[in-house]
């Protein structure tokens, strides 16, 4: 049976991230990829704005992420594509993987399995979309499939229920490629999306935004007709009498990603209530030794910049868990208080690199200046001063606990104040 | 004599309750109710209170409910004369899970059997649109002709599932109570439907027991009733193979086929109209379900009415398969309102766990638009039964809408007026129980009807076992390197939440029932059936249909017709 | 005063824009991006746009592409209708320029995927 040091399922910005720094650590890595290309949905975000923060350049998804394939290429990863993984079990420290592929079951085995899985897309069944089941509802990422990978159009006047980035890509996109957007609708009496989406996708083409609203009800039997409108109250319920139907023929959904687990859940993995990903130390270690995770389906993100961020960290603690450590070591919980939506981290290991460690968190509400403070043993050890603190934008902040004196009983809590002078 | 009396108590009754402006009158076995009602409520209880226990005897509604616009049937936008001048022995109306039940048994003859539906697909109405439940019989009284049917055909399932290769599980049924007190009366109960109802695999378990065999069940239940014999199976899935095996023996199927009206001369059905053509047949078998009426009507033998029962049931992840392995239900002794299902929870053939259904009056008997409501409703009840239940869990939900006489009882017969006719008709709940003990009687009825015209001869060929797609997932290792080494799309997974390969879809593309559409894919072989719902494959299956048929994009459906998924291609092409 | 969004970077700054006689002044802009974002968006404002060109390919149907540059905002649907025109009959690389100096805007239309390239299930 092929053995490896790290395998990485998942080959979209994470996974390729993962694998190539581990194979830099001179680990023996293979990635194992369940579509025929390499890339992930970065093949179909062909809108530009990628990789700011790393290349300081507006790049499409496919640049973006063709150029770490080359990368990875030259480093010569071993790996599989249109390869299904059916099947983890871990054995005596190691894991064994059944995955599918043309040329019939494959067997592997490895040290450390690191998660790449990304995430995928809330559907309207999840958001209590009731009414007839027509063509014509479809998700935000499979309107992008139809329109970016096979060029077809799934929409002549469309309607968009959530204002997700990609729900707002879509708005624009579908636009240049001639369909009429009627609105883009909101649930929350806030937009979801980064807020240059919300200017250069639906601002810029003249798209209507409706805040604290929602689609309860779609028509039609062969085709979308129309879909109902409601406001919605402060707990986001649907107001009676302030329905409206709007004609329509498609209906498109970005309501919220949900980081795929299920394979971390049958590893026995703990997920985290709040990111839907595996609570994992700052290696990117979950509960479970040797299994790593990172981007989407640690948390979602809203930059690849990010996600390609986590893979690299993950890589590179997989492959040292696998080379010297072997052991996860001491650490402590990194407790967020409810002023933060989430917090990732959420456990700090003691023994291998507090020096530098990343830490991605949002915050619940959207303030114009915010404190993080964070708290070692009900010390103040660190303050940062924010603005504009958006819960759609997801913050990283580097920190060395190593200066802290930390032990295994220290408790560290990481909250965000209102207030403070901005920047 | 008896008859006038009758219907004098029934005029006395309605007119008490609703007035002046509703009338009975009886005829023959016919009891119609005629006059006007402010709502269709009003309406079903009016008809259901004409309801009499005498045998034969059934309500027909000519009530008109104030302001109520019932809608027509819905009809397939294709018009041509595949079927024109066609002369089949037998015509089937109705592709579910009784015409497809009745076509197979036929097929055990020589005859020409035609099968038309009016949908895309087989079972799109109440056989896609239910539970999957196959009842142990134990809810239904003496004398019904569901109870007649329910035991026998429960029986049959297992041999059946087997040759027809469609996943069956008898996974037991509990029903659960919380009220100690009423042990006794249900102990008389499952003791009357054990000895005199023949329901044999009756028994009445302790609480401690049933928490051992379920244990994320209420743990208030005191004791349950258990059938063993109760079982889950797919519900289109059973429908699709015995329509399948019914091609495979000689029957045809015609999809896209709506009967639009009967030339009936002397009590004889001598032609049927369709969008496909004007059909001949010998002898007509109504299985229309909803429809079962108008057919009825077209027929001239109208005799019973269908009043839409709809019930909503919501499928949650897999994940929480392991919740409840049965099927189970709570059970409560008082304000058990009459007809009113409160649904159970049920772990499907697939491991899905479904919820439901309730029951709501329709008077649109294609209405099958999903309501918040009924969700809310179903979910209150079930949490009684297993606290732990979540509608976060929830995958999609689905209407069905159930073709109940007043009765409440199956219609199984001859025509009364009409000769070459045999209706099976308001078959409800738990018609896909009884249908394969339904379809031989029905085949009889059928054959014997038939020989009185010709000569009529076992089919030597026919072979009652029909091979399934190949559930890749389900293979062992090397029965699955077996398949890919002979096929590599066997290795080719498309839909990644069921782990459907590319394989099993062109596998559908080819069945003996084609159905070329992105539903009828998902019907054959699930993909889209996940978690994701289609988020991820549904553009990969259109591809693949549009591959294999080598049509454009645009041209694949979602399922029926008018269901377009693509306007056409991107860059204003047009 | 005039209050914009920067779409420079996703920090996504909130601008407040005085035009005055003596010019244009900005506040709010974190980085001096901010302040070239504003005066343009008053003056000439500027956009990208990435969009996909069909090929003749039936396994690669469409290849992505976007605009090497900005390009003015009012000239967006004009340009797409250039894009559109395009219908790829060879195999293009990523950078691959497909109309140069596209509507004399100084700015070219590029392929942003080596899609029709690159193999598939290589090792």
């Amino acid at each position: 049976m092929p053995d490896y040091d790290v395998l990485v399922i998942g080959g979209g910005p994470a996974g390729l991230s993962a694998a190539i720094s581990a194979k830099k650590e001179g680990s023996r890595v293979l990635l194992l990829e369940r579509e025929e290309r390499l890339g992930g949905i970065l093949k179909q975000c062909i809108h530009d704005g990628f990789g700011l923060l790393r290349f300081g350049e507006k790049l499409s998804g496919p640049e973006y992420v063709e150029r770490f394939e080359e990368e990875f290429h030259e480093l010569h990863i071993e790996y599989e594509v249109l390869t299904f993984v059916t099947d983890i079990r871990k054995q005596e420290g190691v894991f064994l993987i059944t995955a599918v592929n043309q040329k019939g079951v494959q067997n592997y085995q490895t040290r450390t399995i690191i998660l790449a899985t990304g995430c995928r897309e809330r559907t309207a069944k999840q958001v209590s979309i009731h009414g007839t089941r027509p063509a014509g509802v479809f998700t935000a990422g499979t309107a992008q499939h139809f329109v970016n990978l096979l060029g077809e159009m799934p929409a002549k006047k469309c309607v968009i229920l959530g204002s997700g980035d990609i729900g707002l890509i879509m708005a624009r996109r579908l636009t240049l490629e001639g369909a009429k957007v009627e609105g883009v609708y909101e649930v929350k009496p806030e937009p979801s999306g980064l807020t240059r989406n919300l200017v250069q996708c639906l601002e810029d083409y003249g798209i209507p935004l409706y805040l604290s609203h929602t689609v309860t009800r779609v028509f039609g039997v062969g085709r979308l007709t129309a879909v109902e409108i409601a406001k919605v109250d402060d707990a986001m319920r649907p107001i009676p009498g302030t329905e409206r139907k709007v004609e329509c023929d498609t209906l498109i959904l970005s309501v919220g990603l949900i980081p795929e687990n299920e394979m971390a859940e049958s590893l026995g993995v703990s997920l985290d209530a709040h990111t839907k990903g595996p609570v994992c130390d700052n290696l990117f270690m979950t509960d479970v030794d040797g299994v790593f995770s990172c981007g989407n389906a640690l948390h979602v993100n809203d930059l690849v910049d990010y996600v390609s961020e986590s893979g690299e960290l993950a890589g590179k603690a997989a492959a040292g868990f696998q080379k010297t450590w072997r052991t996860r070591g001491r650490s402590v919980p990194l407790d967020a208080d409810a002023s933060l939506q989430y917090l990732v981290p959420q456990r700090l290991n003691l023994d291998y690199g507090t020096d530098k460690v990343v830490l991605y968190f949002r915050n619940k509400e959207t303030l114009p200046q915010g404190i993080l403070h964070i708290e070692a043993d009900g010390k103040t050890v660190f303050e940062k001063k924010y603005r504009n603190l958006k819960p759609p934008e997801m913050e990283r902040l580097e920190m060395d606990f190593g200066k802290f004196h930390l032990n295994g009983a220290s408790k560290i809590r990481v909250s965000i104040r209102k207030g403070g002078d901005a920047k | 004599m008896d008859t006038e009396i009758l219907e004098k108590k029934l005029n006395r009754k309605l007119k008490k309750q609703f007035g002046e402006t509703v009338n009975v009158t009886i005829e023959g076995k016919i009891i119609r109710v005629s006059g006007h009602l402010p709502d269709w409520d009003t309406v079903v209880k009016a008809c259901s209170m004409c309801v009499t226990k005498r045998p034969g005897f059934h309500v027909v509604n000519d009530l008109v409910a104030e302001g109520v616009h019932i809608p027509p049937m819905r009809i397939p936008p294709i018009e041509d004369k595949a079927l024109d001048g066609k002369e089949p022995d037998v015509l089937i109306i109705g592709g579910g899970i009784s015409g497809c039940s009745i076509a197979r048994e036929l097929t055990r003859w020589k005859l020409d059997v035609l099968l038309v539906d009016k949908e895309a697909d087989l079972a799109l109405q109440a056989s896609g649109r239910n539970d999957g439940e196959v009842h142990p019989g134990v809810d239904l009284g003496r004398g019904t002709l569901k109870q007649k049917y329910v035991v026998r055909g429960n029986r049959m399932f297992g041999k059946l599932c087997e040759e027809l290769d469609v996943p069956f599980r008898r996974c037991g049924q509990y029903v659960g109570f919380t009220d100690k007190s009423a042990y006794s009366f249900i102990r008389m109960y499952a003791w009357q439907r054990r000895y005199i109802c023949k329901v044999t695999d009756t028994r009445l378990i302790s609480g401690d027991d049933l928490h051992r065999r379920e244990p994320n069940l209420n743990p208030d239940f005191k004791f349950a009733l258990y059938n063993p014999s109760a079982g889950c199976v797919c519900p289109y899935g059973l429908t699709i193979a015995y329509g399948e095996n019914a091609v495979q023996n000689g029957a045809t199927v015609s999809l896209n086929t709506a009967v639009l009206g009967m030339e009936v001369i002397d009590g004889t059905i001598r032609s049927v109209q369709t969008n496909r053509g004007t059909i001949y047949p010998r002898l007509v078998i109504n299985a229309a379900g909803v429809f079962a009426e108008d057919v009825a009507a077209m027929a001239g033998d109208r005799f019973f009415s269908i009043h839409p029962r709809k019930g909503t049931n919501s499928i949650l992840d897999k994940k929480t398969g392991s919740l409840v392995k049965s099927i189970s239900s709570i059970k409560k002794l008082k304000n058990n309102a009459a007809h009113t299902k409160g649904g159970g929870i049920l772990h499907t053939a697939h491991h899905n766990l479904l919820v439901g259904p309730n029951a709501v009056e329709t008077y649109e008997k294609e209405n099958f638009a999903t309501e918040q409501s009924s969700i809310d409703a179903v979910f209150e009840k079930q949490k009684l039964t297993a606290k732990n239940l979540s509608e976060r869990d929830i995958i999609t939900y689905f209407t069905g809408v159930r073709p109940a006489t007043f009765e409440e009882d199956f219609v199984i017969e001859k025509g009364r007026k009409t000769r070459n006719l045999i209706h099976c008709a308001g078959i409800q709940s738990p018609g896909l129980t009884t249908a394969p003990a339904v379809a031989i009687d029905i085949a009889k009825m059928a054959v014997n009807e038939l020989k009185k015209q010709k000569e009529v001869s076992r089919n030597k060929n026919f072979n009652p076992r029909r091979k399934g797609i190949p559930q890749v997932r389900n293979l062992s290792e090397e029965e699955r390197n077996r398949l890919i080494h002979e096929n590599p799309d066997y290795g080719v997974i498309i839909c990644r939440c069921e782990e459907i390969s590319k394989g099993e879809i062109l596998d559908a593309l080819k069945s003996p029932i084609p159905v070329t559409t992105v539903d009828g894919v998902k019907k054959r072989v699930r993909p889209g059936m996940g978690r994701c719902q289609g988020g991820f494959c549904m553009p990969l299956v259109t591809k693949i249909i549009s591959e294999d048929l080598q049509v454009p994009i645009e041209q694949v459906k979602k399922s029926g017709e008018d269901s377009v998924i693509s306007f056409g291609k991107t860059k204003g092409v047009r | 005063m005039r209050e914009l969004t920067c779409i420079t970077c996703p920090n996504g700054c909130l601008l407040q824009v005085d035009e005055t006689e003596g010019g244009i002044r900005v506040t709010g802009n974190a980085c001096p991006r901010g302040e070239t974002f504003a005066i343009a968006e008053l003056t000439h404002p500027m956009r990208t746009i990435c969009s996909t060109a069909r090929t003749t390919y039936p396994e690669t149907p469409v290849v992505p592409v976007r605009v090497s540059g900005e390009i003015p905002k009012e000239r967006i649907f004009d340009v797409m209708k250039e894009i559109n025109n395009i219908v790829l009959d060879r195999r293009v690389k990523r950078g691959d320029v497909l109309i140069p100096d596209v509507l004399g805007l100084g700015v070219d239309v590029i392929v942003t995927s080596d899609i029709l390239t690159r193999k598939l299930c290589c090792h």
